[in-house]
């Protein structure tokens, strides 16, 4: 039987294990932080990719599994495909989605003003500061990527970038 | 009558293995699914010699001896799945079927956090779901 959970719940979940990790458990070492929430991803990406793949065929290639991460993998966690998948066929792939489910619900600060610098320019450091922000709450998917791919025998590496909130890319570097 | 099953990891490390009779023949057993891993391995690396259907999961029968039948199951996350079998005439689909369960049964095994990716399974839990598995294959009416 399938068990559920209030998608409000995972989204808090991820907001606590970022501000435990980062400004709690380790707040002088962001990239200590940054393993050890990766590491949890990775452990879960794993045991999902072991789950979601229980009734297909299995991949004959690296491209395969990079695309059941976009489609069927992303779906099922996102619910929502990955919207672009670019790669230079020499081992990197940049997964982009346009709208990332756990960055939506992102609100930026009011852009302070009365400090001398135009409004725009104001807003652009606004928008700055927050993708900077929202990097941190990435590192969990980052890892959740990772574990998946490990798991179908896929080593590699998996950065993140957020541009534009609520956009992201993911990229997955391939080793070996 | 299912007399054994495996699970062995991606580097080919058990993860759980238990026969199922009275006789003090778990060493046998060891020896023949070390065995039929090589098998597997020759079945994955060449497809089209062999006549496996593209990518499937089920391996088929991967090799009989004189008493047994050993069935392979290899999941896309590279996790071998062997039986071995005392019938003689066995239909596919019901083999194929009892894999499934095992592949389902492993599934919510790995995902206890606490097992460690990799180790042997220790859950008493999955133990007692494959041994129901295996009794209820033996129960099922022969036709």
């Amino acid at each position: 039987m399938a068990r559920e959970v209030a998608e409000s719940c995972i989204d808090s979940i991820n907001l606590e294990l970022v501000h435990t990790y980062a400004t709690r458990l380790h707040p002088t070492k962001p990239e200590l932080a940054a393993r050890r929430i990766e590491a949890i991803g990775f452990q879960v990406g794993l045991q999902l990719a072991e789950r979601y793949t229980k009734e297909r065929p299995r991949f004959g290639d690296h491209l395969e599994a990079i695309k059941f991460i976009c489609k069927d993998f992303w779906a099922e966690v996102f619910k929502k495909q990955i919207d672009n998948l670019k790669t230079n066929h020499r081992g990197v792939f940049v997964l982009q989605d346009n709208r990332f489910r756990w960055l939506t619900r992102f609100s930026l600060d009011a852009p302070t003003s009365g400090n001398g610098t135009s409004s725009s320019e104001a807003n652009q450091a606004n928008s700055a500061r927050a993708s900077q922000a929202a990097g941190q709450y990435l590192y969990f998917p980052c890892g959740l990527i990772r574990g998946a791919l490990t798991n179908f025998g896929v080593p590699c590496a998996v950065s993140a970038e957020v541009s534009a909130l609520p956009a992201c890319s993911f990229i997955v570097r391939i080793k070996g | 009558m299912i007399v054994c099953v495996a699970v062995v990891g991606q580097q080919n490390n058990p993860l759980y293995i238990q026969s199922f009779t009275n006789g003090d023949d778990t060493l046998k057993f060891h020896y023949i699914v070390h065995c039929s891993l090589d098998v597997i391995d020759e079945k994955v690396s060449n497809p089209k010699k062999l006549g496996v259907s593209l990518n499937e999961t089920f391996l088929g029968l991967l090799y009989p001896t004189e008493d047994y039948k050993v069935f392979g199951y290899l999941s896309n996350t590279k996790i071998k799945f062997i039986l071995v079998t005392t019938d003689q005439d066995l239909r596919d689909a019901d083999v194929r079927n009892i894999f499934r369960r095992f592949h389902a049964a492993y599934v919510d095994a790995a995902s206890n956090p606490f097992h460690v990716p990799g180790k042997r399974i220790t859950s008493p839990a999955f133990a007692e779901r494959v041994s129901s598995i295996v009794k209820s294959f033996g129960a099922a009416p022969v036709p």
